[in-house]
């Protein structure tokens, strides 16, 4: 034992509290219903290296990915940061994951010893990373079907939007004269520049109350211990190679199924982590770079780790993450990479899952929906829309954003779980009553789809049924998966079903693509139904 | 009420049965303690009475009540069958709820299943939109089939949620009123909670449908073997009491009842010490407890498994975010945020190293190591250990601690360590004290508030021995642990006002003139006003306060701003106090529309005492070792009950209480105030 126990225990909430803190405000400042409603954002500090140090519980697919947010911008400015500099950052390929997931990261710096005469020294970071609905491009919610990340949206790579305490207008306006709904933008980004705000002086009143040291020396000790925690993890697992691959629906272009194939090799308290064999990058938008493998991995391991573990540097550190370059598990520029972040990250999951099922059956569940069912709806707003909001209009267009639920998959000792997010997300629903409130949609149908599961002795999670009547012509983008591959059962379990998008216009009935932009016409209703679980074990005759 | 009217405040938890009195024509104040009768909590009620108020010489006792009967049928899952009715296409949205998990990295968790289940949700053709405006009307035909069909199932209570029925509730009052011709006990969405965000609302529509029939067969049975001339009132989650005519329907708003009673107490400790500035003399060193008017208090209620934090800024503060057994309510409550540490919380060692303490609890069985069944450790045994707790004086000398097992479950942990005994509790305390104190900066500095402007009110049966770690942690001057410490609950119930809330979504834009506001909130207000008047309340005694939720347009979370012709100011000031930034030229909204209707309850007069010698030398019994956070001192031992107004005992001491031990640290500075009351001065 090389540090206090106690004091291990202690920090660990100290930490903790400031990730949670920033998220508490992000949220409740924030402007869109896709950060305040569905709570697609995280926060989190680092030590002065760049290290993670706490993130709080909030959207895992940004788990893996904000320490590379932070190293991107350390390469990039070097020594050239300063207190009350924000940078800000969305390039997947320079510390981002997807474009509409927009990264503040703050240096948080502190005189030692408060004595202000001595200048401020570098005692860590605070960041947040939050998904905006729409950051310009080919489609509105800027995830479209695109085949170079041009035409995703506006990639911003590491710039300073505040020096020394000074918002710079000119970059701000450079990225609002750039999306639809710059209103919210501009919003969303104070929110999130008030929560780096927190986090930074709550970082150093940390620093101020228990001193650099014994600061440092703490987080260094938190660091040690997830790590620790880990390693028993690993060692208690058999050794051995364990190897799983499945596939993608296709990438929007070609109908040609997508493979993702990992290899986990367990040795004592260790593991390599090989994507070898995945699939090449492919031209459409499904794309993971290399932060989100990362971050399925980091998830993974995460959930057989137990619920009370910091979320730090140490998780990874006893894991080997190889992910070949130019492949689907690590894209190269300019690859289009949206669905990376949001589909292909939520079933390179799956894959991990299926080969643990090999290691540790006892722990690990058949496969979940594998898929977010991303739907942006967006265009003009109508004529009497406007009108409604009587000269106080914040902008003529409107981009809605949401993922939809669906089923989980069976587990060794019970069903799964119906009309839930699973693994790489957590999102909320947008309220109906909000969204109709907000956008000129109207839901008709909001309901489990019964049966959609699959059989066993323990059968998976329902998806779920979402039908939307779109009240203005408008423009559809679809970002899903599952509809011709079905979520596998494990030991004997049966798989669930696909999910199916469906266009209902002038009451015919037509069956729309996984993966597509569409144009709707008022009066369109368009339904998706969404894949169920796989089943656990043989069902009993 | 009339002045001469006996006032009986009880509160039921799972041990005892509280009871506070107070006799108008002596102005005295008793407590009584049963036992709790869980199988029929009415007979203790009734129990209590009796031995309380000998029948002969009284005519009139108005009684305020908090139940858990509500809360345990919610938390057990024993109310009433319920079926749900629903616009067509959104039966499974009470399943679906938000669709998220409950617990982000665990594959095994899942929610607690939906307390109505599929077969009993029903969908009615019928929709109404953003606008208020009907876009399918409701067939009556359709009401009458699903009466039908609801029949034939065992099921008497139906609640209702439609779309947007805030905007538009004839629809949910047509199928209202014929169920209940029908017989059935009906909850509708938009009686209950007039408010947008259909998930929530469904949810707390439904609980109230769930529990209000268990609550009325209580209600019913305790009302009828009250003795005439008894007056009976149910406490509100809200810290308000209602009849027991409104709490038979509308239940869901007495959930909570108890810790509201407590945080009401609370709010009556702030007036009392308040009051009585002038009383105290200087010499003795009493200073007032804040420079302004304001009663600021951080409320800490420790008890065995969970403890209880609020913040008091002149009010309670108010929240209708509230989650009870994973059902969302979305009414008005005392903003009481709960975690599960206290005496009982087990500590341990984990797979990486680290000391743990909680959230596994020795409950009540087998309880701490030193009760004498369990052997695994918790904070009370390492308390033992330091000597904080006196093993012979425990509740009142009536349940001696064992030592040698406190000090035996210690060494498990301790050897893991490498620590001595003494360390590692040590430790489990320190680690306890960070929980409790996170909790204490999330109502705190995470709303924007200073703890270091606050008092730390400390009640409930183990706050006293953390108390003064914890104000030192947080910067906080000022310990006050009530005489009334652990029956402050039914105090708060003897001094509640009766509450009513009304509310009702509007979503208007911000040029919607005042005059239109003002119309809508006086609908309200005048059906609070007419509510209390037929209660029995004077109108001099009647207090309407209205607010605005407001947010910025396109927002989605509303801030409550007190309503005024400056609503916009207002807005602007409390989003950058929170928040820590505002727009000056965005657009904001106005989204519901809340107003609360006080009929004000006569507060009990105070008793001062006349304050006496500083000297508290004859309430001393003994000296022990005690072990405080830098060594162990030679710290005397008082019996509270034997201090008397003025007494000024320096620390290390300790303070000994049938219900509870306070631990006066050596840098601290403890005074007895002219109610008997201790305040603690922090040394730093």
């Amino acid at each position: 034992m090389t540090y206090d126990p106690i004091k291990l225990e202690i920090f660990k909430h100290l930490f903790a509290a400031i990730a949670d803190e920033m998220g508490t405000l992000l949220r409740k400042s924030s402007y869109s219903p896709n950060i305040k409603e569905r709570r697609d954002f995280s926060c989190a500090i680092f030590d002065s290296s760049g290290r993670l140090i706490s993130q709080a519980a909030h959207i895992p697919v940004h788990l893996g990915a904000m320490p590379l947010a932070v190293t991107a911008i350390q390469q990039h400015f070097k020594t050239d940061l300063h207190p009350g500099d924000v940078v800000i950052l969305n390039d997947p390929f320079r510390g981002g994951t997807h474009l509409p997931d927009i990264t503040l990261v703050s240096p948080v710096y502190l005189s030692p010893n408060n004595d202000l005469s001595t200048p401020p020294v570098l005692i860590g970071y605070a960041a947040s990373r939050a998904h905006h609905a729409d950051i310009g491009g080919i489609a509105p919610g800027s995830m479209p079907l695109a085949n170079e990340i041009f035409q995703e949206g506006l990639i911003i790579p590491p710039v300073k939007l505040v020096r020394s305490g000074d918002i710079d207008r000119g970059i701000l306006d450079l990225i609002l004269a750039n999306v639809r709904t710059p209103h919210e933008r501009h919003g969303d980004l104070l929110a999130q520049l008030a929560a780096n705000r927190r986090g930074a002086a709550r970082l150093q009143e940390l620093f101020q109350r228990y001193g650099s040291t014994e600061t440092n020396e703490a987080s260094t000790a938190l660091l040690a211990y997830t790590e620790r925690m880990t390693r028993h993890l690993l060692g208690n697992l058999p050794d051995g190679s364990y190897s799983f691959s499945d596939y993608l629906d296709d990438d929007g272009f070609s109908p040609q199924p997508v493979k993702l194939m990992v290899t986990i090799t367990i040795a004592g308290e260790t593991a390599t982590v090989d994507f070898t064999g995945s699939a090449p990058q492919v031209k459409g938008s499904m794309n993971a770079v290399y932060a989100i493998t990362l971050s399925a991995v980091y998830y993974t391991f995460r959930c057989l780790l137990g619920l009370d573990v910091p979320n730090n540097a140490g998780c990874l550190a006893p894991i080997q993450v190889i992910a070949p370059p130019a492949s689907i598990t690590n894209a190269l520029h300019p690859a289009p990479v949206a669905g990376g972040n949001v589909e292909t990250s939520q079933r390179l999951v799956d894959v991990l899952l299926g080969a643990l099922a090999q290691a540790c059956p006892s722990l690990i569940p058949a496969a979940s929906q594998g898929t977010m069912n991303n739907i942006t709806i967006g265009g003009a707003l109508p004529q009497n829309a406007l009108a409604l909001k009587s000269g106080l209009a914040v902008g003529t267009q409107f981009a809605y954003y949401e993922t939809l639920a669906g089923g989980t998959g069976a587990r060794p000792t019970a069903n799964g779980g119906s009309g839930v997010h699973s693994h790489m997300t957590n999102t909320l629903n947008t309220p109906v009553e909000a969204l109709e409130y907000a956008y000129p949609l109207r839901v008709r149908k909001y309901a489990l789809r019964i049966n959609s599961g699959g059989n066993g002795l323990f059968h998976g999670g329902d998806g779920i049924i979402r039908e939307l009547e779109v009240l203005t012509d408008c423009q559809l983008t679809l970002l899903t998966d599952r509809r011709r591959i079905p979520p596998y059962g494990v030991n004997g379990g049966e798989p669930g079903k696909c999910g199916i998008n469906i266009l209902l216009r002038n009451n015919k009935e037509s069956q729309l693509p996984s993966k597509g932009t569409v144009d709707l016409q008022a009066g369109d209703i368009i339904s998706i139904q969404t894949p169920g679980g796989g089943g656990w074990g043989r069902k009993p005759d | 009420m009339d002045s001469q009217t006996l006032r009986v405040g009880i509160d039921i938890g799972g041990t005892f049965t509280d009871f506070v009195l107070y006799n108008p024509s002596n102005r005295e104040i008793q407590t009584h303690k049963v036992l709790s009768t869980p199988d029929d909590p009415s007979r203790a009620v009734l129990q209590g009475l009796k031995r309380l108020i000998p029948s002969s010489n009284v005519d009139k006792v108005s009684i305020v009540h908090g139940s858990t009967v509500a809360t345990n049928a919610l938390l057990e899952r024993k109310g009433a069958p319920t079926a749900l009715i629903t616009t067509r296409g959104f039966a499974d949205i009470l399943q679906i709820g938000r669709q998220n998990r409950p617990a982000l990295y665990d594959l095994f968790a899942d929610p607690r299943p939906a307390l109505v289940p599929p077969a009993f949700r029903f969908e009615v053709t019928e929709r109404v939109n953003s606008a208020g405006e009907i876009l399918i009307p409701l067939d009556d035909s359709e009401i009458e089939e699903l009466i039908l069909t609801i029949s034939a199932l065992d099921v008497r209570s139906v609640a209702v949620c439609l779309l947007f029925s805030f905007l538009h509730p004839s629809h949910e009052q047509r199928i209202g009123d014929r169920f209940r011709k029908a017989g059935f006990l009906v909850s509708l969405s938009s009686e209950i909670v007039p408010e947008f965000r259909e998930y929530e609302r469904t949810s707390t529509t439904v609980v109230n449908a769930y529990v209000s029939p268990i609550m009325d067969h209580y209600l019913h049975g305790l009302t009828s073997g009250l003795p005439r001339g008894y007056d009976l009132r149910v406490m509100q989650s809200n810290g308000g009491s209602i009849s027991p005519q409104e709490a038979r329907q509308k239940a869901v708003t007495c959930i909570l009842s108890g810790p509201a009673g407590g945080i009401v107490g609370c709010q009556y400790m702030g007036h009392q010490v308040h009051g009585s500035e002038s009383t105290i003399a200087p010499e003795n060193g009493n200073e007032p407890f804040c420079e302004n008017d304001i009663v600021r208090f951080l409320t800490f209620d420790m008890g065995g498994t969970s403890t209880d934090v609020s913040l008091i800024d002149g009010q309670p503060r108010i929240t209708t975010e509230s989650t009870i057994s994973d059902c969302p309510i979305k009414i008005p409550v005392l903003d009481i945020h709960t975690i599960g540490a206290g005496g009982g919380s087990l500590a341990s060692v984990d797979a990486g190293g680290a000391l743990r303490v909680g959230p596994s609890s020795a409950g009540a069985v087998p309880g701490p190591a030193c009760y004498g069944k369990g052997l695994l450790p918790t904070v009370t045994d390492a308390n033992l250990v330091l000597g904080r707790l006196q093993p012979e004086f425990f509740l009142g000398g009536t349940m001696p601690l064992d030592y040698s097992r406190a000090c035996n479950s210690m060494e498990t942990i301790a050897n893991q360590l490498g620590l001595s005994i003494e360390e590692a509790a040590l430790g489990i305390v320190s680690i306890a004290n960070a929980h409790m104190e996170r909790a204490l900066r999330v109502i705190s500095v995470e709303q924007g508030q200073d703890p270091r402007d606050y008092t730390l009110l400390s009640f409930g049966g183990a706050g006293g021995l953390h108390a003064s770690d914890l104000a030192r942690g947080l910067g906080i001057q000022t310990i006050l642990v009530p005489l009334f410490a652990s029956t402050l609950s039914a105090f708060g119930m003897l001094t509640a006002d009766i509450i009513k809330d009304y509310a009702i979504t509007v979503l208007l834009p911000e040029d919607t003139p005042v005059r239109v506001l003002e119309e809508r909130l006086s609908i309200l207000a005048d059906q609070g006003f007419r509510a209390l008047i037929s209660e029995g309340m004077s109108p001099d005694n009647i207090l309407i306060q209205r607010s605005v939720d407001m947010r910025y347009q396109g927002q989605s979370y509303e801030m409550n701003t007190p309503f005024s012709s400056s609503l916009r100011q207002g807005f602007i000031e409390k989003h950058s106090a929170e928040y820590g930034y505002a727009k000056d030229t965005t657009p904001i909204e106005f989204v519901t529309l809340r107003v609360r209707a006080v009929g004000k309850i006569p507060s009990l007069p105070s008793r001062p005492l006349p304050l006496q010698s500083p000297d508290p030398a004859h309430a001393r019994i003994d000296e022990r070792k005690v072990r405080f956070s830098q060594e162990w001192s030679s710290t005397p031992l008082y019996r509270s009950e034997l201090l008397t107004p003025g007494n000024v005992i320096p620390g290390p001491a300790i303070l000994i209480r049938p219900d509870t031990t306070i631990l006066i640290d050596p840098n601290d500075i403890a005074r007895v105030d002219p109610f008997g009351n201790i305040t603690i001065k922090v040394g730093l």
